[in-house]
Order: structure tokens, then C-alpha cells, then sequence
């Protein structure tokens, strides 16, 4: 490709016909949103160019035909630019330069430069990992005008154009750039079947129209200078060859698609299964060598099994991913962390959720605290409660231990008076102690939201 | 446990595939079969089975697995409710009445759709197998005087399937969708980790009030078009 002027990389919305705002088929709403014009001035341009030689009509029809209609993305959205596409492997090789259609359509503009015309059917600069719609659309735009080009300088160096050659060239090259162009959305549409989305028929259509230019133009070419009638019998001729064929060769392709078919969900199958293999491997078997090496302890025996289930229902029921982003999933790490360390068993009910921020962060702490006295203190079983409502997060730490009494706990011993209480009260919170001798101990924390400890 | 004494032993039937984990239940409940509570009259390991033999010796309670090979649907648990289902109503109208059949589920598994599952198929209540054996024995008691068994995690549940924990409070105690002020107390303190007797207690109540609200809390789980309740069980095409 030629240097060209190198643009910062704006972002133009992809060409679609807003579902809104449109006076006819929304075409010249959509044209004027992608190339950042008024839409009166687009109007005019088309209007214009109709009588110029119908320019502006086909060109109106085309687009309606070709463009998709949808919502206009906000231009206010670079934030949800998808990341840069990786290579499919499974998807069709886009021909002719058409770039692939990002899955979101509303990819940012990298500096495609001002696109200029590649010659037709030579790859144009391979385009950055993530081309957008934009692309085809000048592609084709570039083609026609390239045709047009070359129309004119052949007509003005005196070589005589005929326009009967020149007319079905140009549908067949437009013909397949539309289909080629589909497939990426076929194929995606497929995949949104198979998911349990609608089918997308509309990807089809274009295809189907691509097609029938394809052959409409490759007639024009066939049969040039024959009059109407014999144009219709070849065009009968050909649909009905076109159809035995798809006849004969339709058990075959269908064959060949359920054999393709099965070897996918056959992979799909394989890999889910190495997977769960891979992973029984290890965690449970890892823990089950290491419970029968230490099979002469039983608080270490318990405690691996204990861990190990924990870790297998996490994996089950989809709790693995345990980031410590919202408060449930965070005093979930911590009661796992204590059972490691203490071997105690530290049940968590959460009932709401939110993010962990600088004051639920606190009441962690002090959570914490609470959950690994009641470990160390409490016979082994701990309960904790946490509620996360609209007005603030409270937690409870219940035990079974024997209970002790918070005035006979000496001064310097800093872990519930300091950790616990104090900690929650500087920032607004309270906690509560209750202990029967005999029975347990209860930890109340609460920490009412900001608002509401203000007013 | 403030229920009348009753005549005879509960007569309990232990549905579960795996041959272990029934003989370990047996050993759990060994001391109150030997106490005359309890008496277990019957075993299954699959769908079939488990409905065979629950028709066939009509017991007080049926512990359930939830997860069970044979049948037609998943969970297998749920389906061993549904086809069990007249034996559920019993028939007090007839002479000597018979006694309903009710069902505690009882399984490792504590994901929601699982304890919906079961619940709205009819199950009186849902325990982890963690539970001890003097624990499932009293659990296994209450459901059969007709009350249900709520552990700390269904409570936790509840609270956060009825939005309470939003603050979302029912203005009358017969609203389905929602939990009365006073069902929530309740339902907080079992996710507490107290048992009945610590609640009433709490909240200066009798026994048997605690057991009338919870059982007004399973029968809203039961019959709640709450959209949480329902998404559950819609995903799983089980309404």
C-alpha cells in the first residue's frame, strides 16, 4: 500500500440503518452517522444522484438490501471496545479483502488510512487484527469507483467500451463481495443457534442475493446479444441444471455436515472429560495419597477431606472462581483459610452480596478475628451469618465452646477487645459479644451504611 | 421436642445410591433405633426402587437423596416425589386414617435449584449429609409430627430467594411472595446457627410457634410465584 496520511484513529459508528430516526428505510440516517455528516446533506447527495443517471436509486436499493438494520451504538462507548480479535481458526477465510466482522460491530476505526482502492481481488494491507464493518463498505464502494475509473480512462484513451461486457462484470464481482462478506455472519448466526438464540435469516438473504447476482451477471455475460425470450429459456436452462445439481449432490453435503457435526460435539465431549480428569487428578486423588500416608492422624485426615470437599463443591457448583471482589465470596476465602489452618469447621450462610470496600473491609478484619477466636476457642464448629441489606452488613460468629467472660478477659489481651470491638467502632460499626456459659459465644458485627450512621 | 410423645417408632425408609453411605445413616440413627424411636423398614438405590418400597410400606419419613440414578427426570429425588405424590396428602378420612408419607431430603449437594427443587416437588425439609446423628435423628422426628426442618444454609436461602435481606417485608403474614417480620426473625436466627429451642427462647416464644412459622415459610417456598423461586425452577423446566 502506498504511504498514506496517517489519521489519528477516530471512531466512526458501523454503517447500519438506525432502527430510529429513519424516513424511509433509515439508509441515508445511517450513512450520514457513519461517515459523520448531516443527514440532509446525505438526502441531498442521494436525491442528486438519482437523476444522475439513477445513481443515487440503485445505490439507495443496494444498501437497503445490503446493510443491517440496528440500533445505533452510542458514540460514547469506546469503553466497551472489544479487545482485539484473536485469529479463529474456525472461521472462513474471508476472500477479497473483506475484513472480518467484529462480533460486536461496534469495533473502533483503526487508522485504516483513507482506503484507498485495492485492486479487485488482491488482499488490501492486511488489516488490523480487529477491521471493522467500515471496511467492507469502502471496499466496495472502492470497487465500484475503481470500475468506474477504469470505465473512464479506457472511454478517453479511445478504446470502445462495451458496456455489455463491462455491466456483468461489475454485478458479479458485487454479487460475490455480498456473499463472501455474510459469511463471518453466518457463521456466527450458527453459533447463536446452537446457543439458543433465533436463527438469523436475514445473513441467509444476503447470501441468497449475492448469490442470484452472481448468476444473473455470469448470464449477462454468457448470453450477450440474445433477445429477451432466449434470455429466458437460458435463464430457465440454468436454474433447472443448478437444481439437479443441488439435488444429487444435497444427501452428500448433508452428510458431510452431520459427520462435521458430531466430530465437534465428539471433541467438545473429549475435552470437557480430559478437563474433569485433569482436574479429580489434582485435587482429589493428590488428597486421597496424602490421607492415606497420614492416615495416622485423624485431625490432619479430617482436615484434608474437609478442604478437599470444600474445594470439589466450589468446582461443582460453579464456585471455583472465588475472587475476593464482593463481600460473600471474600468471608467464604476467609472461613476456608481458617478451616486449613485450624481444622475447626467454619459454616458460611451469606444472604445478599456486595462489593468489598474500605469499610466492608474492616468489618472482615474484625470478622476475621471473631471467626478464628471461635476456632480456637469454640469446640470446633463455627457459624457465621452474614447479611448484606441496603443499609449496611451484618455479620454474625456463632460457637458451641464453653463460652467465656469478656470482663474477666485481661486488658493486654488485645484480640477481642482491641481486633474486635474497637476496630468496628472507630469506623462507625458496633460489635457485640454474647457468651453463655456452657453454651457458645456470639459475635454481632454491624456496620450501618454512611448515610445512615450520619443522619 | 414439644409434640406429643408418639405410640410407636417413627417408621423411616432410606433412599440413596450409594450402599455406604445408607449403612452409614443406619449407624448414625442406631442409637435412636435402639432407644425405640426410630425404626427403618425399608432401603432403595435408585427411582424405582425407592417408589416401589414407599408405597410398599408406607413409612412416617423417607430421607431422600436428591441425586439419584434411574427415572426419567432430574433431579432423580424430585421424581421419587412426584410419583410417590398421592401417598403425600395420606387419608385422614379413612378408617383407621391413614398417616401421610413425608419426605426430608437429605444430600451433599446444597446448590438452590437442588433445595427447590425438592421443596417444591413436597419435601418437608432439606439437611446436608454433614448433619450428626442425633441431629438427623431429631430432624427426622420433626418432620414426622408434620413440622419442617430447616438448616442454617436453606434458612440463609430463603432469606435471600424471599429478597428479606433487601428488606423486602410481607405487610401481611399471608403473602406469599414475601416473609413476615416475624418469619425473618426466625429465619435469621436458624441461619445462625440456633436451633428451635434457642429461637423460641430468643425471641420469647414457644417451640411450637417456631415450628408454625417455619412451616409457614416452607409452604411459601412451596407455592411462591417469586421470580427467584421460579427462574430457578423454570431453568431446570421443572414448573
Amino acid at each position: 500500500m502506498t504511504p498514506v496520511l496517517q489519521r489519528p484513529p477516530v471512531y466512526r459508528p458501523p454503517l447500519v440503518r438506525p432502527r430510529t430516526g429513519r424516513k424511509l428505510a433509515g439508509v441515508a440516517t445511517g450513512l450520514a452517522v457513519h461517515l459523520g455528516m448531516p443527514v440532509k446533506t446525505v438526502r441531498i447527495l442521494l436525491v442528486a444522484t438519482a437523476f444522475a443517471g439513477g445513481f443515487g436509486v440503485v445505490l439507495y436499493g443496494w444498501l437497503w438490501a445490503l446493510v443491517p438494520s440496528a440500533e445505533v451504538p452510542p458514540l460514547s462507548a469506546p469503553a466497551t471496545q472489544p479487545p482485539p480479535i484473536q485469529p479463529q481458526p474456525s472461521t472462513v477465510p474471508p476472500p477479497f479483502g473483506a475484513a472480518p466482522v467484529p462480533p460486536s460491530g461496534a469495533a473502533p476505526v483503526p487508522p485504516f488510512g483513507a482506503a484507498p482502492v485495492p485492486p479487485f481481488g488482491a488482499a488490501p494491507v492486511p488489516p488490523p487484527a480487529a477491521a471493522p464493518t467500515r471496511g467492507r463498505v469502502d471496499l466496495v464502494a472502492g470497487t465500484l469507483l475503481l470500475a468506474a475509473g477504469v470505465v473512464l480512462l479506457a472511454s478517453r484513451s479511445g478504446w470502445p467500451v462495451q458496456p455489455g461486457l463491462f455491466l456483468p462484470l461489475l454485478i458479479v464481482g458485487a454479487g460475490a463481495i455480498i456473499a463472501y462478506a455474510q459469511f463471518d455472519e453466518v457463521e456466527r448466526a450458527r453459533w447463536a443457534r446452537r446457543a439458543g438464540a433465533g436463527t438469523g435469516p436475514a445473513a441467509i438473504l444476503r447470501i441468497a442475493g449475492g448469490l442470484s447476482l452472481v448468476v444473473l451477471g455470469l448470464l449477462l455475460l454468457v448470453v450477450r446479444g440474445i433477445d429477451i425470450a432466449q434470455l429466458s429459456r437460458t435463464l430457465a436452462a440454468a436454474l433447472a441444471v443448478l437444481a439437479g445439481t443441488g439435488l444429487v449432490l444435497a444427501p452428500w453435503g448433508l452428510r458431510m455436515w452431520r459427520d462435521l457435526d458430531e466430530e465437534r460435539a465428539g471433541r467438545v465431549r473429549e475435552a470437557a472429560r480430559a478437563d474433569i480428569a485433569a482436574h479429580l487428578h489434582d485435587s482429589v486423588l493428590q488428597t486421597l495419597a496424602l490421607i492415606q500416608r497420614r492416615s495416622h492422624d485423624p485431625a490432619e485426615v479430617a482436615r484434608l477431606a474437609r478442604a478437599q470437599e470444600r474445594d470439589l463443591r466450589g468446582w461443582l457448583y460453579g464456585r471455583a472462581a472465588e475472587d475476593s471482589s464482593t463481600l460473600a465470596a471474600s468471608v467464604a476465602a476467609l472461613a476456608a483459610e481458617v478451616e486449613d489452618v485450624h481444622g475447626a469447621v467454619v459454616e458460611v450462610v451469606s444472604v445478599g452480596d456486595r462489593p468489598v470496600d474500605d469499610r466492608t473491609a474492616v468489618l472482615l478484619a474484625a470478622l476475621r478475628e471473631a471467626v478464628l477466636n471461635a476456632a480456637r476457642h469454640g469446640g470446633g464448629s463455627v457459624q457465621v451469618y452474614l447479611e448484606s441489606g441496603p443499609d449496611g452488613v451484618e455479620a454474625f460468629v456463632r460457637d458451641r465452646g464453653p463460652g467465656f467472660d469478656l470482663d474477666a478477659v485481661p486488658d493486654d489481651r488485645l484480640g477481642v477487645r482491641e481486633s474486635i470491638i474497637g476496630r468496628m467502632e472507630r469506623h462507625g460499626g458496633t460489635a457485640r459479644l454474647r457468651s453463655d456459659p456452657g453454651k457458645g459465644t456470639e459475635v454481632r458485627l454491624l456496620l450501618p451504611d454512611r448515610e445512615e450512621a450520619h443522619s | 421436642m414439644s409434640a406429643p410423645p408418639r405410640t410407636r417408632p417413627v417408621r423411616v425408609v432410606i433412599v440413596d445410591d450409594h450402599r455406604v453411605f445408607r449403612s452409614g445413616v443406619r449407624a448414625e440413627l442406631a442409637g435412636a433405633v435402639g432407644s425405640g424411636r426410630l425404626e427403618i423398614v425399608g432401603e432403595a438405590g435408585d427411582v424405582e426402587e425407592a417408589v416401589a418400597v414407599v408405597a410398599a410400606t408406607r413409612p412416617d419419613v423417607v430421607l431422600l437423596d436428591v441425586h439419584l440414578p434411574g427415572g426419567l427426570q432430574r433431579p432423580g429425588g424430585r421424581e421419587v416425589l412426584l410419583r410417590s405424590g398421592p401417598l403425600l396428602a395420606g387419608e385422614s378420612a379413612a378408617d383407621p386414617p391413614v398417616p401421610p408419607v413425608r419426605f426430608l431430603a437429605l444430600s451433599v449437594s446444597d446448590a438452590a435449584e437442588d433445595v427447590i427443587a425438592v421443596i417444591r416437588a413436597g419435601a418437608r425439609g432439606y439437611v446436608t449429609k454433614s448433619i450428626s446423628g442425633e441431629e438427623l435423628a431429631d430432624a427426622v422426628q420433626r418432620v414426622a409430627d408434620g413440622d419442617a426442618v430447616f438448616s442454617p444454609r436453606l434458612a440463609g436461602f430463603v432469606l435471600d430467594a424471599f429478597g428479606t435481606g433487601a428488606g423486602e417485608v410481607a405487610a401481611v403474614d399471608e403473602e406469599l411472595d414475601r416473609l413476615s417480620a416475624r418469619e425473618r426473625e426466625v429465619m435469621r436466627l436458624i441461619a445462625r446457627g440456633y436451633s428451635y429451642k434457642e429461637v423460641a427462647r430468643e425471641l420469647y416464644i414457644s417451640v411450637k410457634t417456631v415450628e408454625t412459622h417455619v412451616s409457614a415459610v416452607l409452604r411459601k417456598l412451596q407455592l411462591s410465584s417469586r421470580h427467584e423461586l421460579t427462574r430457578w425452577a423454570a431453568d431446570r423446566r421443572l414448573l
